[in-house]
């Protein structure tokens, strides 16, 4: 070590790092004031110059207070300059020393330094840190760079100034300035080490962790290749023993199957394209299952497979009949087509639309055309189906694509001439993702269902073989062009003595087999049923008659259960403490009406149905007021109607001041049921009438029909159901418009023979036969 | 880990100059290399099998006002010990030095004349 005393010796201020004592280090010098204390050194004969770490490596200027005190001499070796503003230096630290003042001058810091030599203290705790610190450096130059020489450590451990391999590992870490800066401070050999040691268990640790980390990627991967390899070398074993993979097996399986099935060229070839890429994909792809699922549903199609129709006519009228009673109409249609098949085995199948309330037995129909025919029945309902997809499929890009409904229906019905029923088509959604009707006129076009496209087969389908059958309850919300496709049979509500048919034919045998009670042990007469009918039930159909003669059922059996032997005969009278009161009551003709009370027939989803108008007058009030939740068509045909009698009011005898004194106002009960048509118009001109002369409507009489404002009286739908209603009602008179008197062939012989229909053209003709004292005042008038 | 340049352990932080080493049939020659060292500032001195060579080089020649402009010539103290396949002790050793060279005879054996 140098003896010398304080000297003054240009400083060049290190950013971010420290020269030790012992080592070389290259330095690249650009600031001016560092240029020229590089300068200033190699002037001198012994090239000394200080190099001191600055506390703040962005400061461009350090003065004295942004060096740190402790700095290391240096001797210059070498020097270069790449370019005029930059120095490459090589410096060799000397001596540690502590600069007492630095001061700037000639362009350049200066600093008094007095040397101040490495601690040599010794000492177990000095050797043994200095051992535990070779081991460590040992560790991470064995995790950092396995392939390093082993000289490293040994030269490490060859020295014999710890402090001095201290420096030297320092230089190799990356540390901080901060973390060195404390390393060349260090008061003793015990500091320094120390410090050391507690720098390089970090970097172990660190080490240690990072190549923990590249072991476990390593590991995975690993794991990966070893399935894979252990595959393939199955794979090689499999072929040695002349074995077939499984993913070839089934491969060769679906070819077998398609050699065998009877499938179109078209087909043939795409589903060979299928099966050759099958065989190529591994079977853990996800493309593999995709395909195969495809292969599999293409097999399974019914190709080229029919059921041969059964064209005897006798046995399909048969069948018909046993199942469905009445519906003549319907069972008639289908006949047709089994008689035309006959002449023309090529004929294109109908698509019928089967319209009628809830429980007429729309869906049981299909079925028993089906077995008429011969042929297989599959049925799918509509009812909310909004997504166009569901239909017609999804494309096989997407993950669980599936064939639409349409296609599962063909192939579960395992042969291309089904019938198929559509249920509920009137309940069809629609939304944003399409409309599934607007798929569906596709479908049901015989001109275009030839060559059907589901997206997920994409191979044409031929649905012109199929005969569909499509079900609803009411035509007013299917989008007009369905409409137009199909050919409408209307199943209207039975009437009282048809569902006393049906269910001694049908329900009740079935109902009695169910709650396993023999005929013999059950009597229910034919008043019974009909009671039951009248007080149990209103509908149109026969599901709620079902269920109450299913519950009456039970009731007999539970008694035979309970130990009874002797056969149970069911009165009308012993209902009610069977199954309870009646939920229903009879609507009763009313008694007596007052003026402004006129019986209307108006029809529902569920039948017919009668109701009352009534007309009352305002003294004092004004204009028409209208209640009973009537639709604007109601409101407007009560307005024609009052605009009718105004005009007339002479001739009907009423007093033309009573227009002007007093309002009026017309109520439809029930309040709670919304009603709308034009049908009420002969009925509230009727009451206006009545309310206005004071002479009341005849009780007996029920009547419906439009009215327009010259007084004629159009016609109008729904004849057959309101005038069951009529007649369940008690009401044995009605009046119709003349137009409709076609419509009375619907109704059932014995209600036609039992009932009288008036039919009118004009208001005027209305009002005769409803209210006698009008009639006889006209009568009067034209004689 | 970072690149790392160091003095080899166990030599100083002076500069080293090279060596070639003659063996005669008297003794040993060694010539240093030791150009623009001033004879004076070199210190020769032999241990048993040791012999070292220390001093230093100084950049005299610079003429005032001039700086330098780069520096390949490494200056300042230098010391280079060869270690000797025979003990010294007693060898008589003659120093010559001339153009940049230092020789440094160590005469081991009394033999025929020279």
């Amino acid at each position: 070590m140098s003896e010398e005393a304080v000297k003054v010796l240009p400083v060049l201020p290190l950013k971010n790092t420290v020269l030790f004592p012992y080592l070389l280090m290259p330095l690249s010098v650009g600031r001016s004031s560092s240029l020229a204390a590089v300068q200033a050194a190699l002037a001198t004969e012994e090239k000394e110059i200080v190099l001191v770490a600055q506390r703040d490596a962005s400061n461009e200027n350090p003065g004295q207070d942004d060096l740190y005190t402790v700095g290391t001499k240096a001797v210059i070796r070498k020097m270069s300059r790449p370019n005029e503003n930059l120095m490459e230096v090589l410096v060799m630290g000397s001596e540690r020393v502590v600069l007492v003042r630095v001061d700037h001058e000639d362009g350049y810091l200066k600093a008094r330094v007095s040397p101040s030599p490495l601690p040599e203290d010794r000492g177990p705790e000095v050797e043994a840190l200095a051992q535990a610190i070779i081991e460590l450096a040992a560790k991470a130059v064995e995790l950092a760079q396995p392939q390093a020489p082993p000289e490293l450590t040994r030269m490490l451990a060859s020295g014999d100034d710890p402090l001095r391999m201290c420096f030297l590992l320092a230089s190799m870490l990356s540390l901080e300035t901060t973390k060195e800066q404390a390393l060349l401070e260090a008061a003793s050999r015990a500091d320094g080490l120390r410090l050391m040691h507690a720098y390089l268990s970090h970097e172990v640790q660190v080490l240690e962790l990072k190549s923990k980390i590249a072991n476990t990627a390593r590991n995975e991967m690993s794991k990966e290749q070893r399935d894979y390899l252990l595959r393939q070398q199955m794979r090689a074993i499999q072929q040695e023993l002349g074995e077939k993979n499984p993913e070839q097996a089934d491969v060769d399986l679906l070819r077998e199957r398609l050699e065998k099935a009877d499938v179109p060229d078209e087909v043939r070839k795409e589903l060979d394209r299928e099966l050759g890429r099958l065989e190529k994909l591994p079977s853990a792809s996800p493309e593999h299952s995709v395909i195969r699922s495809y292969v599999e549903l293409v097999l399974e199609l019914p190709w080229n497979t029919f059921t041969e129709d059964n064209l005897d006519i006798a046995h399909a009228r048969q069948v018909l009949d046993e199942d469905h009673f009445g519906l003549k109409e319907v069972k008639e249609r289908i006949l047709e087509h089994l008689g035309v098949l006959k002449m023309n085995p090529n004929a294109k199948a109908p698509i019928l639309c089967l319209v009628g309330p809830p429980g007429v037995g729309k869906t049981s129909l299909g079925q028993s055309i089906a077995r008429a025919l011969g042929r297989n029945f599959e049925r799918m309902s509509l009812g909310g189906m909004h997504d166009e997809a569901e239909l017609r499929g999804h494309r096989r890009t997407y993950i669980g694509a599936m064939p639409g409904r349409l296609i599962q229906a063909v192939r579960r019905a395992k042969a291309r001439n089904p019938v198929l029923m559509l249920d509920e088509i009137d309940k069809l959604g629609r939304d944003y993702r399409g409309d599934p009707a607007a798929a569906l006129l596709e479908v049901l076009d015989p001109e275009q269902n030839k060559s059907f496209r589901d997206n997920y087969l994409d191979l044409p389908w031929d649905l012109s073989k199929t005969l569909f059958i499509t079900t609803a309850n009411t035509l007013d919300t299917i989008p007009r062009p369905l409409l137009d496709r199909m050919e409408i049979l209307r199943l209207s509500g039975y009437t009282e003595e048809e569902k006393v048919a049906i269910a001694k034919k049908y329900l009740l045998p079935r109902q009695l087999k169910e709650s396993g009670v023999s005929a013999e042990q059950a009597i229910i007469p034919d008043e019974t049923i009909r009671a039951l009918i009248q007080g149990y039930t209103r509908e149109a159909g026969l599901r709620r008659l079902e269920r109450a003669i299913g519950r009456l059922t039970r009731k007999i059996a539970l008694r035979f259960a309970e130990g009874n032997t002797d056969p149970v005969t069911v009165r009308p009278e012993d209902l009610g403490e069977m199954l309870g009161p009646e939920p229903f009551t009879q609507d009763e003709i009313r008694k007596s009406v007052g003026p402004g009370v006129v019986t209307g027939l108006a029809w529902t989803e569920t039948g017919g149905d009668v109701l009352y108008i009534e007309a009352t007058l305002l003294p004092d009030g004004k204009g028409l007021t209208l209640t009973g939740q009537l639709g604007d068509v109601m409101k407007e045909s009560a307005k024609a109607a009052q605009s009718w009698v105004w005009s007339h009011a002479e001739e009907l005898g009423i007093d033309p001041e009573l227009f002007k004194s007093s309002g009026v106002h017309i109520h439809v009960p029930a309040g709670a049921i919304p009603k709308d048509g034009p049908s009420a118009g002969i009925t509230m001109a009727t009451a206006l009438a009545s309310v206005y002369s004071k002479y009341p409507a005849r009780n007996d009489t029920a009547m419906t029909g439009e009215i327009t404002l010259s007084g004629l009286v159009l016609p109008i739908g729904g004849i057959k159901e309101k005038v069951l209603a009529a007649r369940r009602t008690g009401i044995k008179r009605v009046i119709l418009p003349k137009a409709n008197q076609k419509d009375l062939r619907e109704l059932p012989d014995e209600a036609r023979a039992e009932m009288e229909f008036i039919f009118a053209e004009r208001v005027e003709q209305v009002l005769e036969n409803a209210i006698p004292q009008v009639a006889q005042r006209l009568t009067l008038l034209h004689a | 880990m970072a690149v790392f340049l160091f003095a080899p352990p166990g030599q100083d932080q002076e500069w080293q100059p090279p060596v070639d080493v003659y063996q005669a049939s008297w003794g040993w020659i060694l010539k240093f290399e030791l150009a623009g060292v001033r004879m004076d500032d070199v210190n020769v001195h032999v241990t048993k099998r040791t012999v070292t060579v220390s001093g230093i080089r100084r950049d005299y020649m610079v003429e005032s006002g001039c700086n330098h402009y780069s520096m390949e010539i490494t200056y300042s103290r230098f010391r280079r010990s060869v270690q000797m396949p025979e003990d010294l002790n007693g060898a008589r050793m003659r120093l010559d030095y001339r153009d940049g060279i230092l020789f440094v005879r160590i005469r081991t054996r009394e033999e025929e004349s020279e």
